[in-house]
C-alpha cells in the first residue's frame, strides 16, 4: 500500500510537471511573453504536489502504527485493565505475532479477535492512505495547473520553495539535539519520581538488579551513580596519562623536527589508528593488552583483577593518541611562522624555540583538544564494554576493575527495553549525565579553540 | 672577565674594516635560482641598505647572512660567505652560535606573545649570557635603551609584548635583537609595517645602533635608504647589479638599471 | 671564532659558554629523540594491533572438511517428506562405518559423530531436498568438522599439554588421526565466513547476514544524511542570514559533532524504538540512527568545500543575470562536489564502524538468516564481531578477527576511494 502511494505520488509529480510545461508553452506559442522559463512552470507544479504529498506520506506512516495500537488497545481495555505496562506491551506482542500469522498455542479468543481487527485495521489505513494521498495529489496538481499564466513568477516560486525546503533541513540538526534532549529528560524525569533525586547524585552505591518477581529475593537495587562516576574518571584519567604525552610529543617532532619524506609516513599511519572503529580496539584489548598487563603483574607478585581499569584505559588512550597529535599539529601550525623566525633569529635552538615559544603559544588550542579528547575518553563506549568491569566500586586503583557511565548504559538496555522498569530508565539518568558532562566540555574547548584562532587570524 | 664589558674602548677596530665578504653567493628554492652570483664586503659600523624591486632576491640575500634560509626545507646555498674571515657554512660552525652574533629584525614585528621582560631576556637567557637576575635586569636595561624604548616601558615590564603600539613592537624586537650582543643587525623592511612617525623614531635609532654594530637594511623605500645608509647596494632579477657608497648610486649611478629604478622607470 | 676581533665584549669561545652550547645541543637532541620515540610507541601499537589480528585471523580463512561416503538409508529417509529425515542417525551410521573398529556402544559412537559439525546433517538434508532421488544412494559429502577437531587440525591444540586439561582426548585426537590418514581431511577456503549467516557454531557462523545488514544500514544512513546534509550546508553556508538563529544552528552542528555515539542510541531508543514503535533491530533504524551522527560530518565537509570555490565564480555568474540559486546549484555546487564526496565517504567510513548505538536499538540480535529487507531483524558488521568477541568458543576468537579484518577492509577501500577523489579532482584556485 505504502509503495502504492509513493507511485501515485511519482506519477502525480510527473504529470504536473508534464501539464503545466505544456500549458507555458501554449501561452508561449501564443505570442504571449512569459515571466519564467516553461520548465520552471513544470518545476512548480512538480514542487507543489511533491513535498506536501511526500510530507503527509511520511506523518502517516511513522502514526499509523501508533494509532492502530491505540485503537486495538481501547478495544479490549476491560482484558487489559489491571495489568502493568510491561504485561500489556506482551499482550501486544503477542496479538501482533498472531497479526503476522505465528500463532504459539491456544490463545484466548479476544486475542484472536482484536489481532482480527489489528489486521483489519492495518489494511484500512493502507487504503486510507492511497486514497488520501490521491486527492492531496490531484487538488495540488489542480491547484498549481491553475497558476501557470504570463505574468506567473514561476521561477520565484520554485526557488522559495527550495529555499523553505533547504532551512528545514539545516533546522533538522537543532530537531536532532532538541530529541536528545526530550527523550533523555522525559526517562529521566520519570526515573526521578522512582528513585530520588538526591540518591542518584550522591549515593555511592550502584547495584541496579531489581527483582524481577515480587516474591524474589534480591537486592533492593541501589542507584547511586557516584562509583559509576569514579569507574569513568579512573579509565578517562589512564587514558589521557597515556594519550597526552605520546601525542603531544609524536605532534612536536612532526611539526617541529620530521622532514616531509616522514611527515608523509607518519600521518598516514596515524590516521589509519585514528580510523579504527572502537570495536576493534575493545577486541584488541582483551586479546592482547588484558592478558599481557595479567601476566605482567603475576610476575610481579601484584594482584590484578580481570578486568583493570588499566587495560581499558591505556587502550582508550592508544585510541586519542592521533587524536591529541593532530589537534596539537593544527594549534602548532596556527601559530605564526614569524615568531619561530623572531625566535630562531635570536640563535635559539629549534628546541628551544618549540618549548619557549612555539609550545606556549599554541597552548589555547592545544588544551581545547586535550579537552575534546577528555569528552571522547568519557563518553567512549566499546571499549570499555569489551574490556572494562561491571560490578560498580568506589575504587581509584588503576589495577582493579571499575566500571563506567557508558558500560552501565550499555548492559542496561542490552536485551531488555521495558520503560517501566528503573532499571532501565537509569540507563536514561545516566545518558543524561553523559550529555550533560560531555556538552560542557565540547563547549568549553570549542570555546577556546575559537578563540585562539581569532587571536592569529 | 665580566661578562658585558662596556669599557671595552670601541676605537679598537678599523672603522672601514670588512665585517662580512660573500663571494659568488648562489641561492636555489627547489629548481628556481633566486640569486646569482652576488659578491658584496660589508663594512663594520655603517649602515647598508638593500635596494631593488620586489621579488629581486635581496631578503633572500640577507637571509643568507644569518643562515635563516636553513629553516627552509627546499632552500640551498652555495657559495662562500665570511663573517670576520671565517666561513659561516663551513660544517662546524652552528647555526645558532651564528644567529646570535648576526641579529635580525623582521618586517612585521613578531614579540613573542610574553611580557617585554621576557622578551628581551629570551636570547641572554637562552645563551647563557647572564648568570645572576642581576645581571639579566642589566642586560635588558641596556638593550631596551639602546633600542630607545626603556623610557615608555620601564614601568610596566611585566605587561606582555603584544600589547605595545606598532612601532614600540618593532623597537621591543630591535631590543631583542641588540641583547644577544650581535656584531651585525640584519633588519629585513623593518618599517614597511609602521606609519611615518614609528618609522622616523626607528630610522633614528638605526643611525644610533651604527656606533655599535655592522647594520644591513633591506628596504624598499629609496628615501629610506638615502637617509639611513652610507653603503647601497641595488638588486635586480637576483643579480647583484651596482654597489658603491650611498651617495653615489644615488647621485651618479653606472649601471643604466640603477638608474632606471633611482628615477623610478622600473621597479 | 677570533677573539680579538670581538667588539661588543662578549667572549663566544669561553668554555663557561662553550659548556653551555654542549647542553643546549643535548637537549636537542633529547627533544627529538622523545619525539621519535612516541611516534615509534604509536608505529608499535598499529603493527602490534595488525599483527595480532592477522595472527589470530587467518586460521578463519580456511576451514577443515571431512570428505565421506554416506548412504542415505531409506529406512531412515521418506521421499515424500525429505525434511523429516533422520539424518543424525545417518551421519551416525556413515561414522560407524568408518571406524569398523569402535565398538557399537552410545558413547563412543557420539564422540565419532561429534567430530562433524553439527551443520552436517543440514547440508545433507538439503542435498537430499533438492534432489530426492538420491535417495538409497550413497553420495560423497564434504562437510566442515566441529570447531575442536578443526583447531585441532590447525594445530591449536597442544598435545603436549595432560590430557585432563585438553578439549579433545587421546583416543578423539588418534580417531581424527587416522581419518587424516586416509586422506579424508581437507582445509579448503573458508567460502562460508561471507556466504553463511550467523551460526551457535563456529565453524557455521558467517558475516552474511552481517554485511547485509550493515550495506541496508549504510544505505538509509546515505539516502538520509546526504540530501540533508547538502541542504543543510548550502542553506547555511550560501543563503543564511547572519543572526542569532544561523549562529545557534552552527553551535547545535557543532556540538553535535563531539556528542558520545552512545547518546543517540538512547535517542533512537527513545524516539524511534518508544515513541514511534519501530522495528527492533532492523537495518533501517540503524541507518536512521547512523544517519544522525553522520550529518554534522557531512554538513561541515560540505560547508568547507562550498567555501573553497573562489567567489570569483559565483559573481560572474550572477554578473550575466544568473538568480542566487541557479548560480549554486549550476555552478558551484557542482564544482565542490568532489570534497563534498570525499567528505561524505569519510562520515560514511565512520558511520560504518560505530557499534554502541546499533547495540541499543538491538542490533546484536542472534539471527541466523541475512535480511531480506531493510525492515528485518539483522545485525551489522561490527556489532558482529562485538558478539563474537563476546562467544566463549575458541573458533569465535579467530572469527572475530577474521570479521575485524573484513571490516577493516572495506573501511581501507571507503577511505581509498575518498582519497583518489581529493587528488583526482582537487582543483588549485
Amino acid at each position: 500500500m505504502t509503495l502504492l502511494a509513493f507511485v501515485i505520488l511519482l506519477t502525480a509529480v510527473t504529470v504536473g510537471y508534464v501539464i503545466n510545461l505544456r500549458a507555458a508553452r501554449a501561452i508561449r506559442d501564443g505570442g504571449t511573453r512569459m515571466h519564467s522559463l516553461e520548465s520552471f512552470h513544470g518545476g512548480y507544479a512538480a514542487l507543489m504536489t511533491l513535498v506536501p504529498t511526500f510530507f503527509l506520506i511520511i506523518i502517516w506512516m511513522l502514526f499509523q502504527g501508533t494509532v492502530i495500537e491505540l485503537i486495538v488497545k481501547s478495544g479490549i481495555s476491560d482484558q487489559l485493565e489491571g495489568l502493568g505496562t510491561g504485561e500489556t506491551q506482551l499482550v501486544m506482542a503477542e496479538i501482533r505475532s498472531i497479526a503476522g500469522g505465528r500463532i504459539f498455542g491456544t490463545p484466548e479468543q479476544w486475542k484472536l479477535d482484536a489481532a482480527e481487527r489489528l489486521v483489519a485495521l492495518r489494511g484500512l489505513s493502507g487504503w486510507l492512505l492511497v486514497a488520501v494521498t490521491a486527492a492531496l495529489a490531484t487538488t495540488m496538481l489542480y491547484v498549481s495547473r491553475r497558476t501557470v499564466s504570463s505574468e506567473f513568477r514561476a521561477r520565484q516560486g520554485v526557488e522559495r520553495i527550495v529555499h523553505v525546503l533547504m532551512a528545514g533541513c539545516a533546522t533538522v540538526a537543532i530537531f536532532v539535539t532538541i530529541g536528545i534532549v526530550a527523550s533523555l529528560l522525559f526517562e529521566t524525569f520519570r526515573f526521578f519520581q522512582m528513585v530520588p533525586f538526591w540518591d542518584f547524585l550522591l549515593g555511592t552505591n550502584w547495584e541496579p538488579q531489581i527483582p524481577i518477581r515480587e516474591d524474589q529475593v534480591a537486592a533492593e537495587g541501589a542507584f547511586g551513580m557516584l562509583p559509576v562516576f569514579l569507574g569513568t574518571l579512573v579509565i578517562a584519567f589512564v587514558a589521557m596519562v597515556i594519550a597526552t604525552p605520546i601525542g603531544l610529543l609524536s605532534a612536536i617532532y612532526l611539526h617541529e623536527f620530521a622532514s616531509n619524506r616522514i611527515r608523509g609516513v607518519v600521518k598516514p599511519v596515524l590516521e589509519v589508528l585514528a580510523g579504527v572503529p572502537t570495536v576493534v580496539y575493545g577486541f584488541f584489548a582483551i586479546l592482547v593488552i588484558a592478558p599481557a598487563i595479567r601476566s605482567f603483574g603475576t610476575d610481579l607478585g601484584l594482584p590484578i583483577a580481570s578486568n583493570t581499569a588499566l587495560a581499558a584505559g591505556s587502550v582508550m588512550g592508544i585510541m586519542l593518541i592521533p587524536f591529541i597529535s593532530s589537534f596539537a599539529d593544527d594549534a602548532l601550525g596556527a601559530v605564526p611562522r614569524s615568531l619561530r623566525d623572531g625566535s630562531l633569529a635570536v640563535g635559539a635552538t629549534q628546541a628551544e624555540t618549540m618549548l619557549k615559544v612555539l609550545f606556549p603559544a599554541a597552548i589555547p588550542g592545544i588544551v581545547g583538544g586535550i579537552l575534546l579528547a577528555i569528552s571522547r575518553a568519557i563518553g567512549e563506549t566499546m571499549i570499555v564494554v569489551m574490556a572494562a568491569g561491571l560490578i560498580a566500586k568506589m575504587t581509584i586503583n588503576p589495577l582493579d576493575s571499575v566500571t563506567t557511565v557508558t558500560v552501565q548504559i550499555v548492559t542496561l538496555l542490552i536485551g531488555d527495553t521495558a520503560f517501566d522498569s528503573p532499571k532501565t530508565l537509569a540507563a536514561f539518568a545516566l545518558g543524561m549525565v553523559l550529555f550533560l558532562m560531555t556538552l560542557c566540555i565540547n563547549i568549553l574547548a570549542l570555546r577556546i579553540v575559537r578563540k585562539y584562532r581569532e587571536i592569529y587570524d | 672577565m665580566t661578562m658585558f664589558d662596556v669599557t671595552k674602548p670601541e676605537t679598537a677596530v678599523d672603522q672601514t674594516d670588512i665585517k662580512i665578504a660573500a663571494s659568488n653567493v648562489q641561492v636555489f628554492y627547489g629548481d628556481t635560482q633566486a640569486i646569482k652570483d652576488v659578491d658584496v664586503d660589508i663594512q663594520d659600523k655603517t649602515v647598508t641598505a638593500f635596494i631593488g624591486p620586489s621579488g629581486c632576491g635581496k631578503s633572500t640575500f640577507l637571509r643568507c647572512l644569518n643562515r635563516m634560509n636553513d629553516t627552509i626545507d627546499s632552500c640551498r646555498v652555495e657559495g662562500r660567505i665570511l663573517l670576520d674571515e671565517q666561513d659561516i657554512y663551513a660544517p662546524q660552525v652552528d647555526p645558532v652560535q651564528l644567529r646570535a652574533k648576526v641579529g635580525m629584525v623582521f618586517q612585521k614585528p613578531n614579540p613573542f606573545p610574553k611580557s617585554i621582560y621576557d622578551n628581551v631576556a629570551y636570547g641572554p637567557k637562552i645563551h647563557g649570557m647572564a648568570r645572576t637576575k642581576g645581571e639579566l635586569d642589566e642586560v635588558v636595561e641596556k638593550s631596551l635603551r639602546r633600542a630607545a624604548l626603556w623610557e615608555e616601558v620601564k614601568d610596566r615590564l611585566d605587561t606582555p609584548g603584544t600589547g605595545l603600539s606598532g612601532g614600540q613592537q618593532q623597537r621591543l624586537c630591535i631590543a631583542r635583537a641588540v641583547a644577544t650582543r650581535p656584531e651585525v643587525l640584519l633588519m629585513d623592511e623593518p618599517c614597511s609595517a609602521l606609519d611615518p612617525i614609528a618609522t622616523a623614531q626607528v630610522e633614528e635609532l638605526i643611525d644610533e645602533l651604527k656606533q655599535r654594530f655592522s647594520v644591513v637594511i633591506v628596504t624598499h623605500s629609496m628615501q629610506q635608504a638615502a637617509r639611513v645608509s652610507q653603503k647601497t647596494a641595488f638588486f635586480h632579477l637576483g643579480n647583484l647589479v651596482e654597489y658603491d657608497d650611498t651617495n653615489t648610486i644615488f647621485t651618479n649611478p653606472q649601471d643604466p638599471r640603477t638608474e632606471s629604478y633611482i628615477t623610478g622607470r622600473i621597479g | 671564532m677570533t677573539d680579538q676581533t670581538n667588539n661588543t665584549g662578549f667572549d663566544w669561545a669561553s668554555p663557561s659558554f662553550q659548556s653551555h652550547m654542549k647542553k643546549r645541543r643535548r637537549s636537542q637532541i633529547q627533544l627529538k629523540l622523545l619525539g621519535l620515540g612516541a611516534i615509534a610507541i604509536a608505529f608499535m601499537m598499529l603493527m602490534l594491533l595488525i599483527t595480532s589480528l592477522v595472527s589470530t585471523g587467518y586460521h578463519a580463512f580456511t576451514q577443515t572438511h571431512l570428505k565421506v561416503e554416506v548412504f542415505l538409508d531409506p529406512e531412515h529417509l521418506d521421499p515424500a517428506k525429505p525434511a523429516r529425515g533422520n539424518y543424525r542417525q545417518i551421519l551416525t551410521d556413515t561414522m560407524k562405518t568408518q571406524f569398523p573398529d569402535v565398538p557399537d556402544d552410545r558413547a563412543e559412537l557420539r564422540k565419532l559423530t561429534s567430530i562433524l559439525s553439527n551443520g552436517a546433517q543440514f547440508t545433507i538434508r538439503d542435498r537430499v531436498m533438492e534432489n530426492p532421488d538420491l535417495i538409497g544412494e550413497t553420495v560423497q559429502f564434504n562437510v566442515p568438522v566441529a570447531d575442536t577437531y578443526d583447531q585441532l587440525n590447525k594445530g591449536l591444540i597442544d598435545p603436549d599439554t595432560p590430557e585432563e586439561y585438553r578439549r579433545l582426548k587421546n583416543d578423539e585426537i588418534a580417531n581424527f588421526e587416522l581419518l587424516k590418514d586416509r586422506g579424508a581431511i581437507t582445509e579448503p577456503l573458508n567460502t562460508a565466513l561471507l556466504t553463511n549467516a550467523d551460526s551457535r557454531f563456529p565453524e557455521l557462523a558467517g558475516l552474511k547476514g552481517a554485511l547485509v545488514g550493515s550495506f541496508y544500514a549504510l544505505l538509509t544512513c546515505f539516502l538520509l544524511s546526504f540530501p540533508l546534509g547538502i541542504g543543510a550546508a548550502i542553506y547555511l553556508e550560501e543563503f543564511a542570514p547572519r543572526n542569532r538563529v544561523s549562529d545557534l544552528i552552527e553551535i547545535n552542528i557543532n556540538n553535535l559533532a563531539a556528542v558520545p555515539s552512545v547518546v543517540f542510541g538512547l535517542l533512537a531508543l527513545a524516539v524511534f524504538l518508544g515513541w514511534f514503535g519501530m522495528p527492533r533491530s532492523a537495518p533501517f533504524v540503524g541507518g536512521m540512527t547512523l544517519a544522525l551522527m553522520t550529518l554534522p560530518t557531512i554538513i561541515i565537509a560540505t560547508r568547507a568545500a562550498l567555501k573553497a570555490v573562489p567567489p570569483s565564480i559565483r559573481e560572474a555568474a550572477l554578473a550575466v543575470g544568473a538568480s542566487k540559486q541557479q548560480v549554486v546549484f549550476g555552478h558551484v555546487l557542482p564544482l565542490a562536489m568532489p570534497g563534498i564526496l570525499t567528505g561524505t565517504i569519510i562520515g560514511l567510513a565512520q558511520a560504518l564502524g560505530e557499534t554502541a548505538p546499533l547495540l541499543l536499538i538491538g542490533m546484536n540480535a542472534f539471527i541466523t538468516s541475512a535480511p531480506s529487507t531493510p525492515f528485518d531483524s539483522a545485525t551489522a558488521l561490527p556489532t558482529q564481531i562485538f558478539i563474537w568477541a563476546d562467544s566463549p568458543e575458541r573458533g569465535f576468537v579467530s572469527r572475530t578477527s577474521a570479521a575485524i579484518l573484513v571490516l577493516l577492509t572495506f573501511l581501507i577501500m571507503m577511505n581509498a576511494i575518498a582519497i583518489f577523489l581529493r587528488q583526482k579532482f582537487e582543483r588549485k584556485w
